[in-house]
């Protein structure tokens, strides 16, 4: 089922009022506090994962360099994403979940992250309309950029010499995760040559697995994902793909932060700690530390 | 349980216990008491009252002649924080009621006082995403056993005396996106139960499993390509491929992950031996992806109820690219056509068309829209096929730009959508709940999801009418015609009850039970619950009297849907309560 989860923004308003509803905190609570919470993606290496029952990622990371500038402890949120990122906003950041509730302590408020991570910044989707003309989601606020994400593909250089257009995939399996861009991308574009050969899986993981197991020849996802596990898996053998998306409307797109709309302090002391990490380097440092390539945010690239 | 007091809980239980033997029958639900709902009037103990679903009552104590009479006995609060569509039907037998809330939660009530006798709240998982609300459709009964659906996608069979679990079984993986909403059916001694599920490439299926144990006794995928298998001594054993072959309407591998969840299970009908069960949209949801009919997604599906082989199927939408979901009932009913007695079963779909099947190997006898317009199909050809009107396909999200937009009508959510109509035998139609609503559909380049870019249609529902959104139809399934309507301002998104005192049920968002006159159409009585009525009404008799129920509780899909449909259901306020009416035996004499 399709889900139209765009409450106009009225009705939305109407239902915080109600109570029962989470509050972001603001910045001297976080601080008085003595913990900020980070809302990170559950089981998505290499930003925000599991290894070996400890926490870790890149995402991980910058939440612990943003405790760390707040002088506080650090507490992850994990997020189930939902179908959008609208549904996550409201999930984790500005109204908690629904299902969310404490039998125990029903005034209680429901669990929010006072900062959200991987939320992209994209003047275009943060000023989006619904079909009343109301904003879609102005009770976030999503500011400093801090990385900058693109498609890759990886292909096993035993099956394919190189991977130069995506011709070769009207020939050749390759492996994507299901309903994401690159699975609609390749079962629909060039008039859906390469539909018969798109197999579909739960996660990058499993595409790569299927790779090795000879099953597809390649695999697409996000670079960031395909640079991490060609690093866990090392040697020569998978390689990076020189290929572009021809018809693809969004190549590369800037990942930042989403904080509560009456809460932009605390936005801002993430964005002195990102800005003094992108600037000295220690930004491209950690990404480096996972195998990951670092592009800056296109606001960087532009003041250079 | 309910956090009672450890005294409190003990004396209610005791009080039960007492009452329980004074009372005469306590033999538990037999498959007999099952096949026979439809004519028993002194309990309902399957959803549809009668296995066949035809949510028709013979009683005639209530009629359009003292209906005005009829009154509130009790009402019984849900309680707690968890007010959220509230779509159950009630069950009564012996003298207990045996009703879902949202949420997982089952209640048993003394049908006499109104009183709770036990409850039970299903512990759901942390961080659980249930793909399809919170909403639950009921319970069936079997032996002694209470057994219903969870969020987490578990069956559970309760003792009908203590509400203590007897069995728990897991249907599927809430973690891979499945859930349970729908009430389960019982035949021949199985449970017999879909899944829901929309997103995350599930694939939806069918299962039996044995009423008193809890054990699987076949499985059968509702997507092309997957084996279906029965389950011997223990052993897993495999029983043919669902269409015999992957890679026959699908494309690549599309078919792994194909959808076609059976998030409303089915109705059973014993004189050809076949569960009836409909399946949801195809998957992925952008049709340009997956050229092909895509089987068996939005289609009824006819199945052996002893091995889940599939015996036929009726494509409602092939290769649907508006999500019309084909899981609305299907109702068998017989008719007379020229001296001969046809065995028919009759559905209203998601895509605006009613249709009539022969009901013994699923053949199209006639089609016609029960909507005032369908703007994707001019019409059905003589096998029942919608002849497509491609322009008003929804467009390639692939496609870089924003694409132009498309009007569909009716909008996804459906001509009709779950809520379950009524066949009256007395009148020969069917009462059809239904809503005149349309959406704009368009491309939209600039979305997200898990940090990705993402292509994303964007949509809105909006009425057609200023006026009206819900209409209760009486259609006449062999004229296509429509006898008579009622107009509702907010959606109608509740279930039908149709009696032999010649009386139409029904309840709208506003919070109204209304009874109709089902010849004519008229409104004949109306009571305010408090909250908005999602749920299907039944009745019984008990002492002599005879009894509606409905629960009330505002909440479902509509709410959650936002364009302008939204303007026209803000104000309605959540609830969660079963209210018992009943006629009594003094106004009944007096109307004689």
């Amino acid at each position: 089922m399709m889900r139209w989860s765009d409450l106009p923004a009225l009705l939305a308003f109407c239902l915080l009022l109600v109570g029962g509803q989470a509050q972001a905190r603001l910045y001297d609570d976080v601080v008085a506090s003595g913990y900020v919470r980070v809302g990170v993606y559950r089981d998505f290496p290499p930003y925000s994962y599991l290894k070996d029952g400890k926490p870790a990622g890149v995402d991980v990371e910058l939440g612990q360099a943003i405790a760390d500038e707040l002088g506080v402890d650090l507490q992850l949120h994990w997020i189930t994403p939902d179908e959008t990122l609208e549904d996550d906003l409201r999930n984790s950041v500005w109204k908690g979940h629904y299902l969310d509730k404490d039998e125990e302590n029903p005034l209680a408020l429901r669990n929010v992250a006072d900062v959200m991570l991987r939320v992209p910044y994209d003047r275009d989707y943060a000023y989006k309309r619904d079909s009343l003309g109301l904003l879609i989601n102005e009770r976030v606020v999503m500011m400093s950029p801090y990385h900058q994400e693109r498609w890759q593909l990886a292909f096993d250089s035993e099956k394919l010499e190189s991977v130069r257009t995506l011709a070769k995939f009207q020939y050749h399996p390759i492996g994507v995760e299901i309903d994401s861009l690159p699975a609609f991308y390749l079962t629909s574009a060039l008039q859906g040559r390469m539909r018969d050969n798109t197999h579909h899986y739960n996660n990058p993981r499993l595409a790569f697995d299927a790779m090795k197991q000879g099953k597809v020849s390649a695999v697409m996802a996000m670079r960031s994902e395909i640079d991490w596990l060609l690093n866990e898996e090392g040697g020569e053998r998978y390689r990076r793909a020189e290929n572009g998306f021809p018809d693809m409307g969004k190549q590369a797109w800037d990942i930042g932060i989403a904080v509560g709309e009456g809460d932009r302090d605390v936005g801002y002391a993430v964005e002195t700690v990102f800005d003094r990490m992108i600037r000295d380097g220690s930004m491209a440092a950690l990404f480096a530390r996972y195998g990951l390539t670092y592009e800056k945010p296109s606001l960087y690239l532009a003041t250079h | 349980m309910k956090r009672l007091g450890l005294s409190t809980g003990f004396a209610v239980t005791a009080l039960v216990a007492a009452m329980s033997t004074a009372n005469v029958a306590q033999a538990g639900v037999t498959d007999e008491d099952i096949l026979n709902d439809h004519m028993t009037t002194d309990d309902v103990v399957s959803n549809g009252l009668g296995v066949q679903g035809q949510r028709f009552s013979p009683l005639a104590k209530l009629n359009t002649k003292n209906v005005q009479e009829l009154r509130p006995v009790w009402s019984f609060s849900f309680g707690g924080e968890k007010q959220r569509g509230q779509e159950s039907q009630p069950l009564v037998k012996d003298g207990v009621m045996y009703v879902t809330g949202s949420y997982s939660r089952v209640f048993a009530i003394d049908v006499k006082t109104g009183e709770e006798i036990w409850e039970y709240n299903a512990r759901l998982p942390d961080g659980i995403m249930p793909c399809c609300d919170v909403i639950n459709r009921g319970v069936a009964l079997y032996d002694d056993l209470v057994i219903f659906g969870t969020l987490d996608a578990k069956l559970v069979a309760l003792n009908k005396d203590t509400g203590k679990t007897v069995w728990k079984k897991t249907v599927s993986d809430y973690q891979e996106g499945y859930s349970l909403t729908a009430a389960p059916l019982i035949v021949k001694g199985k449970v017999i139960t879909g899944v829901s599920g929309g997103e995350f490439g599930v694939v939806g299926k069918v299962e039996a499993y044995d009423a008193k144990t809890g054990d699987l006794v076949w499985t059968r995928p509702t997507v092309e390509g997957h084996m279906g298998y029965v389950y011997k001594d223990g052993k897993k054993v495999e029983n043919g491929i669902s269409g015999g072959k992957p890679g026959q309407t699908w494309p690549g591998d599309l078919w792994k992950t194909g959808g076609a969840a059976t998030w409303l299970g089915g109705y059973y009908d014993p004189d050809t031996d076949s569960i009836f069960i409909g399946t949801g949209n195809p998957a992925p949801w952008n049709s340009h992806m997956r050229p092909g009919d895509n089987l068996f997604s939005s289609s009824r599906l006819a199945i052996d109820p002893d091995d889940g082989k599939i015996k036929w199927h009726f494509q409602t939408t092939p290769h649907d690219g508006w999500d019309f979901d084909g899981v609305n009932e299907l109702i068998s009913f017989d008719y007379k056509e020229g001296g001969k007695t046809v065995k028919a079963a009759a559905t209203a779909d998601r895509n605006g068309f009613f249709y009539v099947l022969n009901r013994e190997n699923g053949d199209f006898i006639r089609g016609f829209p029960f909507v005032d317009k369908v703007s994707w199909a001019k019409g059905l050809d003589k096998n029942g096929r919608p002849i497509y009107i491609e322009e008003n396909r929804p467009g390639n999200p692939a496609a870089a730009e924003k694409g132009s937009t498309v009007v569909a009508q009716p909008s996804f959510l459906g001509g009709k959508n779950w809520m379950p109509m009524a066949y009256s035998q007395d009148t020969g139609y069917f009462y059809v709940p239904s809503n005149e609503w349309a959406m704009d559909i368009w491309n939209e380049p600039v979305n997200y999801k898990k940090g990705a870019a993402y292509l994303g249609a964007g949509f809105t529902i909006h009425p057609t009418n200023d006026e009206y959104i819900g209409v209760l139809r009486a259609i006449d399934p062999k004229s296509g015609k429509e006898v008579w309507r009622y107009e509702n301002y907010a959606p109608l998104w509740g279930g039908v009850l149709a009696t032999a005192g010649n009386l139409v049920f029904t309840g709208n968002p506003e919070g109204y039970l209304m009874a109709f006159d089902a010849k004519s159409g008229e409104m004949v009585y109306k009571f305010n619950t408090g909250s908005g009525i999602v749920g299907s009404p039944i009745t019984w008799e008990m002492d002599g009297e005879q009894y509606v129920s409905v629960v009330s509780g505002w909440g479902g899909a509509v709410p959650l849907w936002g364009g302008e449909v939204a303007k026209r259901v803000k104000h309605l306020n959540q609830g969660g309560s079963v209210w018992t009416f009943k006629l009594p035996a003094s106004a009944e004499m007096a109307s004689k």
